[in-house]
């Protein structure tokens, strides 16, 4: 009975086909050209084995740097999004005055584009005459008045916080629709039981939220490991190579004519999303599983 | 019958994405090849006319912002008016600009005419313009273009780009002779009379040195510009270099050279802004009186002038940078050009653009309208240098050519020696770990253009 409701085997053909053309094949080709030695300077393309990746892996080189750089923006923004989103959301899911105005005001550095935001941050970070510099100066806090986007030491971090301003509308939307899709009536229970509000929310709101968190988890991690425009827009990588990230490593290469090391750096991205990919699907089963 | 049509447009759709993704470089190259073939075949039948171009059409123009002028957008103005071709400037940011027009350039799909800087290896090495660019040989200006200068836009006798900018400026440490006056200062011709003026002039409360590293290029001329005094210090460097048998990492006068510049950062020279300074703003924040020297060109007193404060071109004398105590004139025929991409759908027209610049009224106009332009690198021109500008050439009779033109694949790692430099001010670096990594970045190029001093 169950084996006449299900559709037919071939109708995954279709689109069994387009995801091979579209996303396997061009992977699959880009993964073969980092064994060769394809550049803008030459026609010919040669095999040249592991040579591509031994550059990438060598501790001579900066992308190991470009490597850790990524991996610390993604778990930062990661958690940082989750955990000021999920606040957001919860506070955004009181009856409050002007709750649409509230959200849309949080949710607005979402809809501009980051090209934009790098250009406005880079005019607010500027040490010099910037707004944020000019205000700590104004109110007598000169001494934070720091060189946000120009002392290695620090840049990465003004770009990951502009980056977590930027993000934090999206993902609190998210978790709004989350807590929203969450039965009162849980609730109403628990505080007729004399449940405390963090109470509440750590035994209800959280672990109903679970599968929304995954989900969000999925994204930002994902969106963290792509990083590329932020940093391009207010950094470029810069200062010396203290913002470099494997994205815009792979620009450079790209625009150095090295087409080969470029591909190569983007095989190992690949391989490094396919085995958080492989794991983030194993942790959503199991919660399907358990559900 | 759903069940055929099913598999027929998958078929379809199969084929043609096949066909769609392997597009191989050997494919990319013919198509640039046949692109090429019919630049050459345009080139061949005569210099473009308005009458063959049509009127209503837009030509593209990327550029370096620091490349482009008003008053060359006023004569696009005029070029419209007269021809009805509207010009797009895509300006670009210069720290951007190399790596976008070398991707935009690899990915096939730059814009008609592109600014780019001149050198007979560079133009081969990173921009590839027998294939990327359109032969310029047979244009009427061609002949006009200074020898020198047509000299390094060329490849096997084929000119492939037209001059933007004066290449008789040097650049050298422009200063504000009225601070130098009131202090009491000489212009110096030892790093360490250099630095005994900076200190005289940090003591007097003004920063000695106006310098920009947020823009990638600027803080760079401060160690390839001294070329000939690293060939004085080490006869045959060059030639060595170019033939890959010696390395930046082996030359100790090299390694001095970077160790002055750090001095000159950690000893407070610069300031405390200069990685956020831009050089847009160095004219300004000059006549403000806050900074007493900038590396820049001999036009740079007029674009002080034309701020509007006090201090006047006259104001602002010249002297060679003196690190490694050098007293050779830096000169380098290569600037920034206009290239015609091979690629493009409107070459006759961005050649009437090119033709239109290089009249003889239009280039007077560049060179009366644009500030740091003294002169321009073409035949019939008058130039407009200043007694303080004729005394700053004139103290300086030996002359030597710049690193970046006499040594292969230096040039187009400028922004990449940029944040090297940055790294080693910044103490992220040694000069020698810079050396190294220009020395890398070098036999990386060379390898890729299978040069055979490298292969060998």
């Amino acid at each position: 009975m169950i084996e006449k409701k299900s559709y037919p085997i071939y109708f995954i053909f279709g689109a069994l086909v387009l995801y091979v053309v579209l996303c396997v094949i061009p992977g699959l080709i880009g993964v073969g050209y980092s064994f060769t030695d394809w550049s803008s300077y030459s026609d010919e393309i040669n095999f040249v084995g592991f040579k591509n990746f031994e550059t990438i892996f060598s501790p001579d080189e900066n992308y190991l740097r470009y490597l850790t750089n990524t991996l610390l923006f993604t778990v930062f923004t990661t958690f940082c999004k989750t955990v000021i989103g999920l606040g957001l959301a919860v506070l955004l899911t009181k009856k409050i005055r002007g709750l649409n105005i509230h959200r849309a005001i949080m949710y607005m550095p979402a809809v501009i584009s980051t090209l934009i935001v790098g250009m406005i941050f880079k005019s607010i970070l500027n040490p010099q005459a910037g707004l944020l510099n000019e205000f700590l100066r104004s109110v007598g806090l000169g001494s934070f008045a720091l060189k946000w986007l120009t002392n290695s030491k620090i840049a990465f971090w003004s770009v990951m916080a502009v980056d977590i301003w930027k993000g934090i509308g999206y993902i609190m939307t998210i978790f709004i629709a989350g807590i929203l899709a969450i039965s009162p009536s849980y609730n109403e229970a628990a505080e007729i039981d004399g449940a405390s509000a963090w109470q509440r929310f750590t035994s209800i709101t959280l672990p109903l939220l679970m599968p929304t968190l995954v989900v969000t988890t999925v994204l930002n991690v994902l969106y963290g490991l792509k990083v590329f425009d932020i940093v391009y827009a207010l950094t470029n990588g810069g200062p010396g190579y203290a913002t470099e990230v494997l994205y815009t490593g792979v620009y450079k290469e790209f625009s150095l004519g090295r087409f080969a090391v470029g591909t190569s750096l983007s095989s190992v991205m690949f391989v490094f999303m396919l085995i958080v990919g492989f794991f983030m699907i194993k942790i959503m089963t199991r919660e399907e599983v358990e559900e | 019958m759903k069940r055929f049509i099913l598999v027929a447009l998958s078929a379809i759709m199969l084929v043609s994405s096949v066909a769609c993704s392997t597009s191989t470089p050997e494919a990319t190259t013919k198509a640039a090849a046949d692109s090429t073939t019919g630049a050459a075949a345009a080139t061949t039948a005569a210099a473009a006319t308005t009458e063959s171009v049509k009127q209503d059409i837009t030509i593209t123009y990327m550029v370096s912002q620091d490349q482009l002028q008003d008053a060359e957008i006023a004569l696009g103005e005029k070029f419209t008016a007269e021809t009805g071709i509207k010009v797009d400037y895509q300006v670009i940011p210069s720290d951007q600009y190399v790596n976008l027009l070398t991707t935009k350039i690899n990915a096939g799909e730059c814009a008609d005419i592109f600014s780019s800087q001149g050198g007979q290896f560079d133009i081969v090495s990173q921009l590839n313009v027998e294939k990327n660019a359109v032969d310029l040989s047979g244009e009427s200006w061609s002949a006009t273009v200074d020898p020198l200068a047509a000299a390094e836009l060329s490849v096997n006798g084929k000119l492939y780009g037209q001059p933007i900018q004066d290449v008789s400026s040097v650049w050298a440490i422009a200063y504000n002779t009225k601070i130098f006056a009131a202090n009491n200062i000489q212009i110096p011709t030892t790093f360490d009379e250099f630095k005994a003026a900076c200190e005289t002039i940090k003591a007097a409360g003004i920063t000695p040195v106006y310098e920009c590293v947020s823009d990638g290029w600027h803080h760079v001329l401060w160690f390839p510009e001294m070329g000939a005094a690293y060939e004085a210090a080490e006869p045959g460097l060059i030639d060595n270099l170019n033939s890959n048998k010696t390395t930046f990492a082996a030359s100790p006068i090299m390694k001095q050279s970077l160790d002055q510049i750090k001095e000159m950062v950690d000893n407070g020279y610069w300031g405390e802004d200069y990685m956020s300074n831009a050089y847009a703003d160095a004219a300004k924040n000059f006549a403000s009186g806050d900074f007493a020297m900038v590396v820049a060109n001999q036009g740079f007193g007029a674009e002080v002038e034309a701020i509007g404060g006090e201090l006047k071109a006259s104001d602002v004398g010249y002297f060679v940078i003196p690190l490694v105590d050098n007293q050779i004139l830096n000169v380098n025929p290569v600037g920034p050009s206009r290239f015609i991409y091979s690629g493009s759908k409107n070459i006759d027209a961005a050649k009437l653009y090119l033709a239109y610049i290089a009249k003889a009224e239009n280039l007077q106009y560049l060179i009366d309208n644009v500030s740091k332009n003294n002169t321009l690198p073409f035949s019939g021109v008058q130039d407009k240098y200043s007694d303080i500008i004729k005394t700053f050439y004139s103290t300086y009779p030996t002359h030597g050519t710049v690193l970046q033109t006499t040594v292969k694949y230096v040039n187009p790692q400028w922004m990449e020696i940029g944040k090297e430099m940055t790294a080693l001010i910044l103490g992220d670096e040694t000069s020698d770990d810079v050396l190294k990594n220009i020395d890398k970045n070098r036999a990386d190029q060379a390898a890729a253009a299978k040069d055979p001093s490298w292969n060998t």
